[in-house]
């Protein structure tokens, strides 16, 4: 039950159920149901745990746990319970929610309201379709006892249940004014629809948020805009764990419009009645700022050649995040050891929307409102109490639809929102508080650079017989929260998730994170772990192939004996591309790539400019298996969309660091795939008869992989860091052999 | 003080004339469909018409465009209606969206000009717009969508 107040005086569900004359249907975690109506307003707390709410208009409102960020995640919920409930799809809405994470958490996330992982759908499809079987049920009790008739003669159908003996019909708005049943039996495995049965999953319906975004009017957190709201620029110190010591506001404040100078734990803010004038203040501030930061020392190259180091040092062992077998013993007594290293460089997520936050602290300095675009309103809830110290409750949060997310989008309140909270509290009015471009990429919490070390042992005849990882980095896992890595063993998923080897049937195998120290700000971006191992497992199992002098489809082929699900998505993608038969001067590279319970495999096309070092992908294949296909356009769009986000990072993003700080500063420096760099992309869904799962990194972890492998096929040259960019390509050509030990 | 001319109608702006267009339309009138990316000129996000040629208002000065149509994707079509933004609804291009309005109003002054471009000619075209969804293929579809059904 929850335990989540009402702020007094906003708003209550029961004024709502009263002034809509709704109906609200409420699954509690025993499989009950509970049933609030405006006629007969239970306590608030029961009808606050709802997922569902129908008004006397037929529009059912969803509540949805998941934070849209493009991944499409308010039509593919909702969709779920519209099935389930027979509700005519053109009067379903979806409503974010923001509160009660007990009742709306994501059970993949700690319970948490988190957005992140791909991990929505399932997260949430159970629980959804029950709650729309539920919702279901009571409305048809509800019409039974209002015609006098048993239950199990009557029928849902598309917004309205019918009795047909009689040829009787209501509108679920019509029911959801009637006295409802406040008690009906609890929903079991039997009262779901079978698959066959399903008229809405699986169909290509519509995106509400489609028309709203190509007319420039779905709101983003920075488009707010509130009565007497002032704006705030803000200036950060230009290492990590460094401070304003002196602040030189004379010029910043001669600037009109320019209202205050708010000093920050990591910059200064400067706050102005317009945004311009909040810009020209940040580029007059003068600020000196600490050296004291170990930070200072931090250099991009130099850090990862360490890293390399200690992935090489087998002496160091590090937190296993997967073991079977006996890899070590194996490998140090085979005959034939294979070994490769790999690298990747730090990436950074430049979401389209730069980083903004509203504000607007109460006059006792303990409540608030935020507007926020977020991955995690758990964390921005979490956030703003601690920074006014005050109880959840005071808190208001408005969550806004972001423009884009891709891991960037999750921790990051806990900087932001608080400095958006902290200067509201001290100009006692509304702040929208602005990250430019520049500050959100030299404030970046980028994908770690990593370091791997990759050994395997091949049988006589061939065959993997003991596989071993070890990837150098530090832990992300450890930057969010020290202790919860602690209490996770060192296993830190959003480093080494894509290294579980879970689709080979190698018996012997050790995955390990060999943790070093942080030396930049690092996040999960898209494809989290599996961004930057799949693209060395997969180059590895290609190595492998040539070295067992092997096919390298029926390499992969003979190592997935009996995984059905990745012999279908190869052999899909096999046929798709034509596997082997690329036109003249180009060629193909395969990689096979689960991302947690989805299976993928993509095929690259790639021709390579030997003189300038250019890599470039005329074509891209891919086969997924989602398990059920919730909302199939979708999936391929999203796989499209991260095949493109996994293309552009393998061949053109780098963040580097010298002196502490980052020395790329807005998107002239950090350059991403443009239109004119982006291949025919043809992605298909494999039917599948698994439960649903994740399809928003899917395409990501593929693509690193599928291009290195293109370019040994096109040049008999291995690309073993990360991005394949122009130098690394021609020194790659340059490089006597293919062998590296 | 400034004049000026958005999407048909006078509009008169408290603001410095060096106020970059953008902050002009997005703070001072109210119409956020065009939208800040960067500031630099390398993402499109923010691009809008100035008499019919698609401009970056990031980096275009408010006294600039006095006395010059403006026109921003709110203004694209009274009933956001154009035939583009049919075609993206058709085509379901937008993921986050954020970039979209600066694709639409980049493609439209595409297809004031050239009535069935190539996609050799919209590559070229689109190819400073931005999108980190990476809905490209889309974006190029709903264009040769458009000019479609303009044509028929």
């Amino acid at each position: 039950m929850s335990t989540f107040a009402v702020p007094p005086g906003r708003w209550s569900r029961r004024a709502f159920l009263a002034a809509s004359g709704g109906l609200s249907v409420a699954l509690l975690a025993d499989g009950a149901i509970e049933v609030a109506s405006a006629s007969e307003a239970p306590p608030a707390t029961h009808a606050l745990n709802a997922w569902i709410t129908i008004d006397r208009d037929d529009i059912v409102t969803v509540k949805s746990g998941s934070a849209e960020m493009g991944q499409g995640v308010l039509t593919s919920l909702p969709l779920i319970v519209a099935e389930e409930m027979d509700a005519d799809w053109s009067r379903v809405r979806v409503e974010m929610v923001t509160h009660d994470a007990k009742t709306y958490g994501n059970p993949k996330i700690f319970g948490m309201l988190y957005t992140a992982g791909s991990t929505s759908i399932e997260a949430y499809f159970d629980t959804l379709r029950r709650a729309g079987a539920a919702a279901r049920r009571v409305l048809i009790y509800s019409a039974a006892r209002h015609w006098g008739v048993a239950p199990s003669q009557l029928e849902s159908s598309s917004g309205s249940i019918v009795h047909h003996p009689s040829g009787r019909k209501l509108r679920f708005g019509e029911i959801a004014v009637l006295r409802a049943v406040s008690s009906v039996p609890a929903i079991t495995d039997a009262d779901l629809k079978p698959r066959s049965a399903y008229r809405l999953i699986g169909t290509n319906v519509e995106r509400a948020d489609v028309p709203p975004k190509t007319r420039g009017e779905q709101q983003y957190t920075i488009d707010m805009r509130l009565p007497g709201m002032l704006h705030a620029a803000v200036l950060r110190a230009p290492v990590e764990g460094e401070a304003p010591t002196a602040i030189d506001a004379v010029a910043a404040k001669a600037i009109p419009g320019v209202v205050d100078i708010v000093r920050l734990p990591e910059g200064v803010a400067i706050v102005a009645e317009r945004c311009e004038a909040a810009l020209a203040g940040k580029a007059a501030l003068k600020v000196e700022w600490s050296q004291a930061s170990e930070l200072r020392s931090a250099d991009s190259e130099q850090d990862l050649q360490a890293d390399v180091a200690t992935a090489k040092d087998l002496n160091r062992r590090g937190a296993a995040w997967r073991e079977r077998g006996a890899a070590l013993a194996e490998i140090s007594r085979a005959e034939r050891v294979v070994t490769r290293e790999y690298a990747t460089n730090y990436v950074y997520h430049a979401q389209l929307e730069p980083l903004a936050a509203v504000a607007s602290v109460g006059a006792d300095g303990k409540s608030a409102e935020i507007w926020i675009g977020t991955q995690a309103p758990s964390v921005a809830l979490g956030v703003a109490t601690q920074v006014l110290q005050t109880t959840p409750e005071k808190i208001r949060v408005h969550l806004l639809q972001m423009g884009g997310g891709f891991g960037r989008r999750t921790m990051f309140t806990r900087e932001l929102l608080r400095d958006a909270l902290i200067v509201s509290r001290q100009v006692r009015r509304p702040v929208k508080l602005l990250w430019t471009r520049e500050e959100d990429v030299r404030n970046g919490w980028f994908r770690p650079a990593t370091a791997q070390l990759l050994r395997a042992s091949l049988s006589t005849d061939g065959n993997v017989e003991a596989w071993h990882h070890r990837i150098a980095c530090p832990s992300v896992a450890g930057y969010y929260s020290a202790e919860n890595l602690a209490r996770a063993n060192n296993r830190d998923l959003f480093v080494m998730e894509g290294a579980e080897l879970s689709e080979y049937g190698v018996p012997h195998l050790l995955a390990e994170h060999v943790i070093t120290t942080r030396r930049a700000r690092i996040a999960a971006w898209r494809g989290i772990g599996a961004g930057h191992n799949a693209f060395a497992v997969e180059a590895f199992m290609d190595e492998l192939a040539a070295e067992a002098k092997a096919d390298p489809v029926e390499f992969r082929r003979r190592h997935l004996a009996g995984n059905v699900r990745a012999l279908a998505v190869l052999d899909r993608v096999v046929a798709m591309s034509q596997f082997g038969e690329a036109p003249e001067g180009r060629a193909h590279g395969l990689s096979l790539a689960p991302y947690k319970a989805s299976m993928a495999a993509g095929v690259a096309e790639i021709s390579v400019d030997r003189t300038s070092g250019v890599v470039r992908v005329h074509r891209f294949w891919a086969a997924v298996d989602p398990g059920l296909a919730v909302h199939p356009r979708n999936i391929i769009a999203q796989v499209e969309g991260a095949i493109v986000w996994g293309l552009s990072g393998a061949l053109k993003e780098r963040i580097t660091i010298k002196q502490g700080e980052v020395q790329q500063s807005n998107l002239h420096e950090y350059t991403f795939m443009r239109l004119r760099d982006v291949p025919e992309i043809r992605v298909e869904i494999v039917p599948s008869s698994a439960p649903p799962s994740g399809v928003g990194e899917l395409g990501v972890p593929m693509t690193g992989a599928a291009v290195a492998n293109a370019f040994f096929a096109l040049t008999g040259k291995r690309l073993r860091h990360m991005p394949f960019d122009a130098e690394r390509v021609r020194n790659a050509l340059d490089a006597p052999g293919n062998h590296q030990s | 003080m400034l004049t000026l001319n958005v999407n048909g109608s006078t509009r008169h702006v408290d603001a410095d004339g060096d106020t970059a267009l953008l902050w002009v339309l997005r703070e001072h009138l109210g119409l956020t469909g065009t939208k800040y990316g960067c500031g630099i000129a390398m993402c499109g996000a923010c691009t809008v018409h100035v008499d019919g040629v698609p401009k970056r208002a990031c980096i275009t000065p408010a006294s600039s465009v006095v006395g010059k149509q403006i026109t921003t994707i709110e203004g694209l079509a009274p009933a956001g209606d154009h035939p583009l933004q049919k075609a993206w609804i058709a085509e379901q291009v937008p993921q986050c969206g954020y970039c979209q309005s600066g694709q639409i109003m980049q493609a439209a002054a595409l297809l004031q000009h050239v009535k069935q471009p190539t996609r050799e000619q919209i590559v070229r075209h689109m190819d400073g717009n931005l999108c980190r969804c990476g809905t490209y293929q889309g974006i190029v579809r709903a264009i040769e969508r458009a000019a479609k059904e303009v044509a028929t």
